[in-house]
């Protein structure tokens, strides 16, 4: 389905992107022509974006893709650079005139074949009649002329005064190059001849193709495809080598790649990387959460901090009156991991479901997710930030390799979180002994998100600090939180705390710690001056300890779980109260 | 049924496994399963069980009893072939990395029935094949083990008697695309029965479809199978 599914997004963006045969480019300067042929204007592109001038983008026929000393010889079709147009030299030495003048006769030679094989068209045949007429001259006194001339090998290409676009993306001319690039092709395989075949995306036959076009994706080599066989390499079958083990016909291949790499381009708003892994996302037909999934789960950029939590509200609810709920929404929807792999692109995980499903388990990531923190903590947290407080010193290359597709697979389909993001998450508490905002948050979704999966009885860590909750681990976690407290109020500003030496040894094996930081927690409060102060946290410990008859000789991963969110909450809380205490107390 | 039939009745058989891959032809190097079982993966099944020149196997429906999951795992292969001329290959110098996107925890119910491939008599006869699958299925008998997709992912399997009901498919309905029906062999370069490939040797397809968790296999020569 995944080729399929590109294959429609082509279909769907037909009037965006490339037909076959076809590219987009930036053509500075344009000449406007007469229906006659006579030189109307000449008409500059470019439009100031900063200090640059970017000229705009037309859809062109293919580059010819020529090199060496004979390149002269093959001239792009309507379009060139003034060489070849307008047979200007890049300088006045007679080699640059003569190479022009070879050049330009390609070029005129070229839209001579396109004029002889549609008399009717307008647009070429006025290419045409300017091409054998002196209009040239006209065209070179033009004001504009100069600053065309500044620019090395500036582009050129043809349009007429009473039409928007350009003379070469006409239908006739599409038809054209349809024709001759198949007879390209046909070169191109001639040492192998053509394989008909049932296409498998398309499922009609056709020519099959040979190679499939490349789709690169950052982190794999420049020429990375998607479906690539090596010959020789154990995966020719049945007699067959390459892609003709998997038919698919050179214009599904051509559509499907094309998609693929609109969805990846720079500045494409469909995309997501996060770690190795590159994600594309598209909806079946034009749908607003197409913009608003690279919110969600994408590092905000720096100017808009918000821009998540935006994304999140709208998720809530409908972001204008009138626009339904997602909720219902039956557009299909599909998101598509990839990986590099060397010179081959990996599936990580494919996700086709519809915009309501993947909207409702979304918005239940960011439920199990919440979880109390500071003031100036945003409210939502990144996929990637997510699975950057799991890797080694935070690096993003260290975040285990399956992982980012195992969680994107699991908030979009709805079911339980990998175990390895809990345990990735505790080994990186115990090992920095540093319970971070979003590691407590991994932690606490792992939990809340399992519980509610397998329907256990156990009582769930929460959002915030819930005293009712009798889980041990929970419960040893607080205590260690208010030791600590306990500690930093006796000898404030110092440099190492319990947190630093016992972290690992009070979640993992609670008696080996616990009895040790019991007794050192009254040397603390003895140390304190203010008495009553001591007394009140002293009661805290004893509300904490109250039912818990013996520290457990160890915790399982789920309660050490339990054990780094429960100490979170206590100190959330810490900071809390002291808020609350100072409106309180006159 | 009398003994001049060819097509013996529905048969029923539960299949499941902790992982499957139906491998999808285009990403056949770097894995990745079709959503549901393959009518050739089917086949693959039953011949295990039961299989003699004289019958060949049609599916007709594929039940899907378990929700359609996927697993990500890269693990080690080797990269190449080893010619039949060399005196063999080291693994670890031909090692390579690659992906694999799989199913995991199946189960489907395979509906299929066999003809005959010769004129019915006394000891080649519809009724006797039958009995012969059902007593060997049940039995748990096979003639190697069947596998789901590839050879490491076996298979369990369990026959459905007819007056038992079928197990539940799961509710869901989804265009499946095209899928890889079967592979239509040409025999003209056969020699002393060892199969030699031609280019007459191609993939058949065919639209998938599941609806209501099930999902309907068309006949081998009917027109929805594109050839």
């Amino acid at each position: 389905m995944i080729l399929q599914a590109l294959h429609g997004l082509y279909v769907r963006k037909q009037d965006e992107l490339p037909p076959e045969g076809f590219e987009q480019k930036e053509i500075p300067f344009l000449i406007v022509l007469n229906g006659d042929g006579t030189f109307g204007d000449f008409q500059d592109t470019r439009n100031r974006s900063g200090k640059k001038l970017i000229a705009r983008q037309f859809r062109v026929p293919k580059d010819s893709g020529r090199s060496g000393k004979n390149a002269w010889q093959s001239a792009n079709l309507l379009w060139d650079h003034y060489g070849y147009v307008l047979c200007w030299p890049k300088s006045d030495s007679d080699a640059d005139k003569e190479m022009a003048r070879k050049q330009h006769g390609t070029f005129v030679e070229r839209v001579g074949e396109l004029a002889a094989a549609y008399p009717q068209d307008k647009g070429v045949q006025a290419v045409m009649r300017f091409l054998k007429s002196d209009e040239r001259e006209k065209l070179l006194e033009h004001p504009a002329w100069e600053e065309c001339r500044k620019i090395p090998g500036c582009n050129l290409s043809f349009r007429l005064s009473d039409e928007l676009s350009l003379v070469c993306e006409s239908d006739n001319v599409r038809e054209f190059v349809a024709k001759s690039s198949a007879q390209d092709d046909d070169e191109d395989d001639s040492t192998t001849g053509d394989v008909e075949g049932i296409c498998l995306v398309t499922g009609e036959s056709a020519t099959v193709a040979r190679l499939h076009p490349r789709t690169p994706i950052i982190g794999a080599k420049s020429n990375a495809k998607i479906v690539s066989f090596q010959k020789n390499m154990g995966f020719d079958s049945y007699g067959r080598q390459q892609s003709y083990n998997a038919p698919t016909s050179k214009g599904a291949a051509f559509a499907y790649t094309t998609a693929l790499n609109h969805l990846l381009a720079k500045e494409s708003r469909q995309k997501l990387l996060i770690g190795s892994d590159t994600m594309v996302f598209w909806a079946g037909e034009k749908h607003r959460v197409e913009d608003l999934f690279a919110d969600l789960f994408g590092e905000p950029a720096k100017e808009n901090l918000d821009q998540t939590t935006q994304a999140i509200r709208s998720l809530y609810t409908a972001p204008q009156a009138g626009t339904p709920p997602l909720d219902h929404d039956l557009t299909p929807f599909f998101v598509l991991g990839l990986a590099p792999n060397a010179a081959r692109i990996a599936v990580r995980f494919w996700h086709a479901g519809t915009v309501g499903e993947t909207a409702r388990h979304i918005r239940q990531h960011f439920d199990d997710c919440a979880v109390v923190h500071g003031p100036n903590q945003p409210e939502y947290l990144s996929l990637f930030r997510l699975l950057v407080s799991t890797a080694m010193q935070g690096k993003s290359e260290n975040i285990p390799p399956n992982l980012a597709g195992d969680l994107m697979k699991s908030i979009l389909a709805g079911t339980p979180y990998p175990q390895s993001l809990l345990s990735a998450a505790i080994r990186r508490c115990r090992a920095e002994r540093e319970i971070t905002y979003p590691r407590v948050s991994v932690i606490k979704a792992v939990l809340a998100r399992g519980t509610r999966y397998y329907t256990s009885n156990e009582q769930e860590v929460g959002m915030a600090l819930d005293v009712t909750n009798t889980n041990p681990g929970y419960r040893l976690g607080r205590l260690f939180a208010v030791l600590e407290k306990i500690q930093e109020e006796a000898s404030p500003g110092i440099n190492a705390t319990i947190r630093d030496r016992f972290y690992g040894a009070a979640s993992g094996t609670p008696v080996a710690a616990f009895p040790h930081l019991m007794k050192l927690k009254n040397h603390h409060l003895a140390k304190l001056e203010n008495r009553g102060r001591a007394v009140n946290l002293e009661k805290i410990v004893g509300e904490i300890m109250d039912g818990l008859d013996d520290f457990p000789t160890h915790l399982s991963l789920q309660d050490q779980g339990r054990f780094a969110v429960g100490y979170y909450h206590q100190r959330q809380d810490f900071f809390k109260k002291n808020e609350t205490t100072t409106n309180v107390n006159p | 049924m009398d003994m001049a039939s060819t097509k013996s009745r529905m048969l029923r058989l539960k299949v499941w496994g902790d992982n499957a891959c139906f491998t999808r032809p285009e990403m056949k190097v770097e894995r990745v399963s079709y959503d549901v079982m393959t009518p050739s993966a089917a086949r693959g099944v039953l011949e295990a069980i039961l299989w003699k020149p004289a019958i060949r196997w049609q599916v007709d429906r594929i039940d899907v009893l378990k929700p359609i999951r996927w697993e990500s795992v890269r693990r080690n292969e080797v990269g190449s072939v080893m010619s039949p001329r060399t005196n063999g290959l080291f693994i670890e110098e031909q090692r390579q990395q690659r992906a694999g996107l799989f199913l995991r925890d199946v189960a489907y119910t395979i509906h299929a029935w066999f003809e005959m491939t010769v004129p019915p008599d006394e000891r080649n006869n519809v009724i006797k094949f039958q009995e012969m699958f059902i007593c060997r299925a049940s039995k748990g008998k096979c003639f190697n083990q069947p596998y789901l997709g590839t050879r490491e992912f076996s298979a369990g399997f369990e026959l459905i008697p007819h007056d038992q009901s079928l197990p539940e498919p799961i509710v869901e309905t989804r265009d499946l695309g095209f899928m890889l029906y079967d592979l239509c062999h040409d025999t003209s370069r056969d020699e002393g029965h060892v199969h030699t490939c031609t280019d007459g040797c191609r993939p058949s397809f065919f639209r998938a479809a599941l609806k209501d968790g099930r999902m309907m296999v068309p006949a081998r020569d009917s027109e929805e199978v594109r050839r």
